[in-house]
């Protein structure tokens, strides 16, 4: 993937003398610096194309670039181990097979530009070598009207040729192509065959044509417009109303203390109430069914779309019940148990949006016989929550062993 | 042992650490409680599983991951536990940068069933997508594939149950394979003897055939592209969508049940639908639009077209070859539509004519009464004539299409229409609200599916680049009549509207070589350019194949060409595009072979 920039343009036998610059190659979309590891070739000498010249070391990965092109190292401006080389910036000077190099001048370090190499000659198409060696053509830069970066349109070489204009003058003249480009009416203006201006205004229709015509739009006068956005405002303020609904189920805890005392006897390991609860709610929490109100998710539906997969007749559950002794206290208020899966990057971001469930409260008061475990559930969710909670019994009454493996 | 310690190792950069846990974990409780022997190679191919996962993290490639997962598929496995799942999600999410390959990837592999029902653990509804577009049409879906090219996380809402909008399932598409076929029949049937091919007498066609062929190629396209909404991760929801509020739309499931997603930006791509006569209802079955049009059971006897603009020339003319009498009934004094080039128009109203269709210009439709066994339609001169009776069988009413946006909910968010309908927007496709979008038959603009789909791709690239660009005034306009008629640029009336001065200069297809050894000389090519500069200002066509050569013309005109430039551009002899040059030719000096 490394691409040296130094062969991006047309190559003509007039482009020879160059030195050029090599900058740093973009190993990936997305890097935009690098470090140098090791230059495999010294300062003058010469490569073949596939050869590696260097190693380069981002934060992904270490690759080797290869040399797309053959030429000879002439100059490494940044040595082996230098850090934090911005994409693009040069990095090297890099010479055509066969040059002197003794007798090259070096270019300018162009780092900030975005094409980093220097076009080679305007268009490949002239065919005459170009009168001017090499080194000269730093000026060009500094012309960005002349519209070298393309080749010239063949009414506009003919026009060109027909009238003895020579190839430099191109410069001289004011592109009024798209992106730049020469038009056969630019050589008639700049040669004073048609007034100069009718280009431009050819240019100014092209322009306007080209975009959308939003200049006379008639919107629908907004009768009940103004109404409406009032309507809409009101209405946000009235969040959905989700009647909340107690569910409660008395559970024997006997089992569990005698489960955890055989623990302690026979393994020494003291296992707190609380983990044989957690555990149950943990078990019991698998596969419940749906809550009456449930609406498939997007990507639920993407796959029945592709015909992969129904929709889930069950899901895992979050309840959490709260826990008293018998007789529930009356007044007590219920913690909601929160009714959408709790997200794990809002638990690890310490997002303040949602409350994370406590494990368990343990200022719950337990009694060693029957307690009530409640559930407070939106009303679509009755049932889901009393199997929940029939669930936890079942395994909190008759196998609380089993929660301990 | 549980997923946020795993999450916090991962985000504090032990990775192993983690990784060693969930191995484990699977060994210990997964394979055990499955009575499977977590084996050494299983092993090293789970565990490689997991690292490339964490390698697809950082942006390595994704490739990879497709390998070694497919490779654990082959291991025989039982369905991966839920919690390797959440970790992988998890895992994807903890580095935002690197998070949207990722998740496409992810989303890829759906097709790998067994993985499937697990991933579903962290993937809610709730979360904001960064683009959610309404209409799965050709500016829709070409909108959807372009974000998700982009890295763009994409929902693309579509209630018809297919993707590809009115272009692929009732317009375009349709209408080129009744064309072409209704096309090839006609030409076996009445241009066979001066070619020397006999024994074609009594050739006829199946129209249920001929239908099923039109649904093929439908079908075929339209799977392309959920083909293509899979590829590049696109979450696709069959459903209407409308507006809750500025993000989030409420998504009416077509299979029943109801959604919602919201989205950073949203793009309303709804399209348009045949706009209605006042006074005939549309059956689709005697009172037809275009969409009935492609899918008549049988051939009427007689119909009538209201509306020469293309739709109705294009489909009178599959009707009328099959056998129908069809009269077009047209208000304007000619055919074809806005844009068309009056001379051009003239010329196709003539072949038109002579193919046995029958054409009232410059006439009014009063009103309709489909009651009795014929539909009778009173119509009158526009400009005061006598007023008569047709009768027909069916009757195809094609004045134009308007945009569509019911069900769509804009008055929750207070969007503005102007009074034809269209959605107002500003150059850069945002509506009153900004992260709103909105491109294609619903806004403005010519109701074109390549229109549509370069606002797609340009609108997209506004919302991941700041920048995008469509030339509405280098948009090609096709009729696929017979012969084809094709323009790009403008005609003759706009130029004279605008003072603008231009110099013509046309060709006959009857003078180029291949158009008569093809016995197919009719239409012409006319290229309007600047007297002054050269520069090409628009090109018309009438001829075979108009259609594909427009697209040289588009291409000089974006290039801003003069008529020498295509001059002096090669063209291969003998070509029906030596007639485009030869009318460059005649524009800037003189043509050779005329």
């Amino acid at each position: 993937m490394g691409r040296p920039s130094h062969n991006s343009g047309y190559r003509t036998s007039a482009a020879c003398l160059a030195a050029s610059n090599f900058t740093m190659p973009a190993l990936s979309p997305t890097m935009t610096e690098g470090n140098i590891t090791t230059w495999k070739l010294k300062e003058g000498d010469s490569y073949a194309a596939g050869d590696v010249l260097l190693e380069i070391e981002t934060d992904k990965a270490t690759m080797d670039v290869e040399a797309q092109d053959e030429g000879i190292l002439m100059k490494i401006t940044q040595a082996d181990r230098t850090k934090a080389v911005k994409v693009g910036s040069r990095i090297a000077v890099i010479a055509e097979s066969g040059d002197d190099i003794s007798a090259l001048e070096m270019p300018p370090d162009e780092t900030p530009a975005p094409i980093p190499e220097k076009k080679e000659s305007p268009p490949p198409s002239s065919a005459e070598p170009k009168s001017e060696s090499s080194p000269k053509k730093n000026e060009s830069p500094k012309k960005p009207a002349a519209p070298q970066t393309y080749p010239l349109f063949p009414a506009v070489k003919q026009l060109m040729k027909q009238k003895g204009v020579e190839d430099s003058e191109v410069s001289k003249m004011t592109p009024t192509g798209p992106k730049g480009r020469l038009l056969k009416g630019d050589v008639l203006a700049y040669l004073g065959l048609l007034d100069s201006n009718s280009p431009k205004v050819v240019q100014a229709r092209f322009e306007k044509l080209s975009h959308l015509d939003l200049s006379n739009v008639k919107p629908i006068p907004a009768k009940g417009a103004p109404k409406k956005v009032e309507e809409k405002k009101a209405a946000p303020p009235a969040p959905p109303l989700i009647e909340k609904l107690d569910v409660a189920l008395a559970i024997s805890l006997a089992p569990v203390l005698e489960a955890q005392k055989r623990l302690k006897d026979t393994l020494g390991v003291d296992m707190p109430l609380s983990s044989f609860i957690s555990r149950a709610t943990d078990v019991a929490n698998d596969g419940l069914p749906l809550p009456a109100s449930y609406k498939p998710t997007a990507d639920e539906l993407f796959d029945q779309v592709l015909g992969l997969d129904s929709l889930p007749k069950s899901s895992k559950g979050v309840y959490l019940p709260q826990i008293t002794a018998l007789p529930p206290a009356e007044k007590r208020t219920p913690r909601a148990a929160p009714s959408t899966k709790p997200d794990i990057i809002d638990i690890l971001a310490g997002s303040p949006k949602r409350i994370t469930p406590k494990p368990m409260q343990s200022t719950v008061a337990f009694t060693t016989g029957t307690n009530v475990f409640i559930l407070s559930v939106p009303k679509a969710e009755e049932k889901r929550a009393k199997v929940f909670l029939e669930r936890v019994k079942v395994v909190l009454e008759n196998e609380p062993g089993r929660l301990v493996l | 042992m549980d997923i946020c310690s795993w999450a916090r190792q991962i985000a504090s950069g032990s990775r192993e650490e983690a990784l060693s846990e969930i191995l484990q974990y699977m060994q210990l409780e997964f394979f055990h409680s499955n009575n499977m022997v977590f084996s050494p190679e299983l092993e090293v191919s789970v565990r490689s599983w997991i690292l490339t996962v964490g390698e697809v993290d950082r942006g390595v490639d994704r490739k990879k991951l497709w390998h070694s997962e497919i490779f654990l598929l082959k291991q025989n496995l039982p369905p991966l536990p839920r919690r390797l799942f959440e970790f992988t999600m998890l895992s994807s999410r903890i580095m935002p940068r690197a998070a949207a390959p990722v998740r496409s990837a992810l989303k890829a592999h759906t097709n790998l069933p067994r993985f499937v029902q697990f991933s579903r653990a962290y993937a809610s509804s709730a979360d904001e997508k960064d683009l959610v577009i309404i209409g799965g049409g050709v500016a829709g879906y070409v909108a959807a594939i372009k974000a998700g090219q982009e890295g763009l996380k994409v929902t693309c809402i579509e209630k018809r149950g297919v993707l590809g909008g009115t272009c692929l399932n009732v317009g375009c598409i349709p209408s080129k394979s009744l064309l072409n076929n209704s096309h090839m029949y006609h030409a076996i049937k009445h241009d066979t003897k001066q070619r020397g091919i006999v024994g074609v007498e009594g050739v006829s066609f199946d129209l249920a055939k001929m239908m099923k062929a039109k649904d093929t190629s439908v079908t075929s396209l339209t799977n392309g592209i959920e083909f293509l909404f899979k590829k590049n991760g696109v979450e696709y929801l069959k459903g209407a969508g409308s507006f809750v509020n500025e993000h989030e739309i409420k998504v009416d499931l077509n299979d029943g049940g109801e959604t919602s997603v919201s989205g950073k930006n949203i793009i309303i791509a709804t399209g348009s639908e045949a706009t209605p006569f006042p006074g005939l209802e549309i059956d689709e079955q005697r009172v037809i639009t275009s969409t009935g049009a492609l899918s008549l059971e049988k051939v009427p006897e007689s119909m009538v077209v209201i509306g020469g603009g293309i739709i109705g020339l294009e489909m009178g003319s599959v009707w009328s070859r099959l056998g129908s009498k069809v009269t077009v009934v047209e208000f304007l004094n000619q055919i074809g539509g806005p844009g068309m080039d009056a001379e051009i128009s003239k010329a196709s109203l003539k072949t038109l004519k002579k193919q046995g269709i029958d054409f009232k210009l410059g006439t009014k439709v009063l009103g309709g009464d489909p009651s009795g066994d014929k539909i009778k339609l009173q119509v009158d001169a526009a400009k005061g004539g006598k007023e008569e009776t047709i009768e027909a069988d069916v009757v195809l009413v094609a004045i134009g299409r308007r945009p569509y946006t019911a069900g769509l909910g804009l008055e929750n968010i207070g969007m503005e229409l102007d009074e034809r309908s269209r959605v107002i927007i500003d150059q850069e496709y945002r509506t009153k609200v900004p992260h709103i979008r909105c491109i294609g038959d619903v806004t403005f603009g010519p109701m074109l599916a390549h229109k549509a789909e370069e606002e797609a791709v340009a609108a997209v690239e506004y919302i991941s680049k700041g920048y995008g660009h469509v030339n509405y005034g280098v948009i090609p306009s096709v009729m696929y009549t017979y012969p084809e008629v094709a323009w790009v640029g403008q005609n003759e009336a706009e130029l004279k509207a605008s003072d603008t001065a231009y110099r013509i200069g046309t060709f006959p297809f009857s003078a180029n070589s291949r158009a008569k050894t093809n016995l197919d000389t009719e239409g012409m090519v006319k290229i309007i350019a600047c007297p002054e500069t050269d520069r090409l200002l628009g090109v018309h066509i009438i001829g075979p194949n108009a259609g594909e050569m427009i697209a040289e013309a588009a291409l000089a005109l974006e290039y801003g060409a003069s008529s020498e430039d295509i001059a002096r551009t090669c063209h291969a002899h003998p070509t029906l595009s030596e007639a485009f040059k030869e009318a460059a030719m005649a524009t800037y000096s003189k043509a050779i072979h005329f």
